[in-house]
């Protein structure tokens, strides 16, 4: 036995059977949702140059990433997430356009986080990325995307959180708190560490008022009624007009009817610059983490020398299977496969019969009886694999039709 | 109504813990009987369960989901990293996380110099000398009795939680740098603060009030 061969590494795994067909059918109905909208496919490579994906432009840190050389000594990297590469090639491709353009993807990604952590290093995302459109109505349309790619998935209990980084970014601004500091409130904010953020406002020496909007913005989250409440603790321009375009957004996500999934968190600070205004997650009950996340990057196509507003979100294609799982809803699939069982005598009747179904649309598997295997047999696995019709050739005439969920059967011409 | 979860590093913080939680009415008979077996403890009236873990397995649990909310202390918080929110102080189980070693091992903090570290917190150690110190060190991990380490010659220094300090006079050792205070914190999954928002934040203004 060669066992050692069978392994695969940590973090990687095979995704077979009924697994693999749930994963490609909710793939298939989530690139349905985008394509309704009108985004249009795009692939970018597996690999690209370290500079992509380094730690000014993309969201992992350098030393997840997988790299490698090629043969000129360039290192190059397994792309983590596809953003950044789908804003390489607007950049390169479509320097001039003016009208907003809309690029959906699908793709696997790799992250080299530690071992033993029981997390995959692979997994598949789909996203969608709307760029040259800077206005409140392509961030509701993201969003209404993100409500509908939850939906379509099978989930109910959802929730999508919205931030707005612009809103900190006043505060910091309007009382002139330097890069360092504001580095550390991020970071206690969005862990939403009130004693941590308490601690540095109080060696910064700023006005109670001051500390009190600060201090608060970790609290800041729950309905509309938080950020309106969020609005009446600040005096500057930036931090008010944050406020006013999420509640604009909001105003539009009635329109889209989704509104009810929505609710806000002005603490959601990303450590990532290029984040400029709307930032959001998606989450559900049994995954640990947010299904989807995303955002407008208004500063991500700057750094491939375009200027050009930006917003969008990827799913996890992987982290949304697992939640839909721990939460046992059930993926119906559209055609159930059938099988076709038939006595080796009668090979040339089956696949006549079996190819006439198959122009009709009918999926069906052939299967000879041998030795082995009776048709009994077959229609006992049938059953175990959630199969619904199998029909067994008598002789070159007429079949049985087993209909495996009532246990009727019923002679059929053929 | 969904159970909540909370997970509680075993011990003494666990006693405090459940103490603090009591005094805002939230309460787990079954936990007070010490002969149970059962891994699960399950308060119905108030859906809510509690379990008992290692704490450096707290933050694990945690993060994934696990358990929606988790106590622990601040030390183990630090080591593990994980991503959690860390909503509380709660104020018990104060100490501070300190470099210690002999007198003659200060004049080894203040010149960059490559030194021996022993420690049960690798992570903080190479935090604290890396980023803070910007001293390169070599760091021993070892798994307990840590302040044997240079007494025995297996490190210069060692980092490590320091109460009132008695074992370390009594062994010619003294604190040479604190690194930062800690005691017990809740930590809350990021989904779960999201989800059950209400539950949760209920608890975390409870708790506070009596702080």
């Amino acid at each position: 036995m060669k066992e050692k061969l069978l392994h695969t590494p940590d973090g990687v795994r095979d995704i077979y059977g009924r697994e693999y067909e749930d994963k490609l059918c909710i793939q298939d109905r989530l690139h349905h949702e985008l394509k309704l909208y009108g985004y249009q496919d795009i692939q970018s490579p597996t690999f690209e140059y370290f500079e992509i994906f380094s730690n000014k432009i993309g969201t992992i840190p350098s030393k997840e990433l997988y790299k490698f050389f090629d043969k000129e000594g360039n290192t190059l990297v397994l792309r983590p997430d596809i953003t950044p590469s789908i804003a390489r090639a607007t950049a390169k491709y479509f320097m001039d356009e003016k009208k907003p353009l809309r690029f959906c993807y699908m793709g696997n990604t790799f992250i080299n986080a530690g071992e033993l952590q029981g997390r995959l290093k692979e997994t598949t995302q789909i996203g969608a990325e709307l760029i040259g459109d800077a206005s409140v109505e392509a961030d509701a349309e993201i969003i209404s995307l993100v409500a509908a790619s939850m939906k379509t998935a099978g989930l109910r209990d959802f929730q999508i959180s919205i931030g707005n980084v612009e809103f900190f970014k006043g505060l910091c601004s309007e009382y002139g708190i330097d890069d360092e500091a504001e580095m550390m409130l991020r970071d206690y904010i969005s862990n939403k560490n009130y004693f941590g953020t308490m601690d540095i406002l109080d060696s910064l020496n700023l006005p109670a008022e001051a500390k009190d909007a600060i201090l608060k913005i970790s609290e800041l989250f729950g309905s509309v009624e938080t950020i309106r409440l969020a609005k009446k603790l600040v005096s500057n321009e930036r931090s008010i007009h944050a406020i006013e375009r999420l509640e604009q957004l909001y105003e539009l996500l009635h329109v889209y009817e989704a509104e009810q999934y929505v609710t806000f968190d002005l603490g959601m600070l990303s450590k990532y610059h290029y984040y400029t205004g709307m930032i959001f997650r998606a989450y559900t009950y049994g995954s640990g983490d947010a299904v989807i996340k995303g955002g407008r990057y208004d500063a991500l196509l700057n750094e491939f020398g375009r200027n050009s507003a930006a917003v969008g979100f990827a799913v996890t294609v992987d982290q949304l299977l697992s939640a839909l799982s721990r939460q046992s809803i059930m993926i119906e699939r559209q055609k159930p496969q059938e099988l076709l069982i038939y006595p080796q005598t009668y090979s040339k009747t089956a696949i006549r019969y079996a190819e006439g179904l198959r122009k009709s649309g009918i999926s069906i598997e052939l299967l000879p009886v041998t030795e082995d295997l009776s048709a009994k047999d077959y229609l006992e696995q049938a059953k175990n694999n959630h199969i619904h019709i199998a029909i067994v050739i008598r002789d070159e005439h007429h079949a049985v039709c087993h209909d495996l969920c009532n246990g009727q059967t019923e002679e059929i011409n053929i | 109504m969904r159970y909540i979860t909370f997970a509680l590093g075993k011990g003494r913080l666990a006693e405090k813990a459940l103490e603090m939680l009591e005094s805002i009415g939230i309460t787990c008979e079954e936990m007070k009987d010490k002969n149970s077996r059962k891994l699960i403890f399950v308060n119905e009236e108030l859906k809510l369960k509690f379990f008992l873990a290692k704490a450096p397995d707290v933050p694990t649990y945690v993060e994934y989901g696990a358990a929606d909310i988790g106590i622990v202390g601040k030390d183990t918080i630090l080591e593990e990293n994980r991503k959690n929110y860390e909503v509380l102080d709660l104020g018990f189980g104060k100490c501070r996380m300190c470099v210690c070693g002999p007198a003659s091992a200060k004049e080894l903090l203040q010149h960059h110099e490559m030194i021996r570290v022993a420690t049960k917190y690798p992570g903080i150690a190479k935090d604290y000398f890396y980023n803070k110190k910007h001293q390169t060190v070599d760091i021993i991990k070892l798994n307990g009795s840590i302040e044997l380490a240079p007494i025995v010659g297996l490190s210069e220094v060692i980092v490590d939680i320091v109460e009132t300090g008695s074992t370390l006079r009594e062994n010619g050792l003294e604190v040479l740098e604190e690194i930062c205070p800690l005691s017990a914190r809740m930590i809350v999954n990021q989904v779960s603060m999201k989800m059950e928002a209400e539950r949760i934040n209920q608890i975390i203004k409870d708790l506070r009030e009596k702080l």
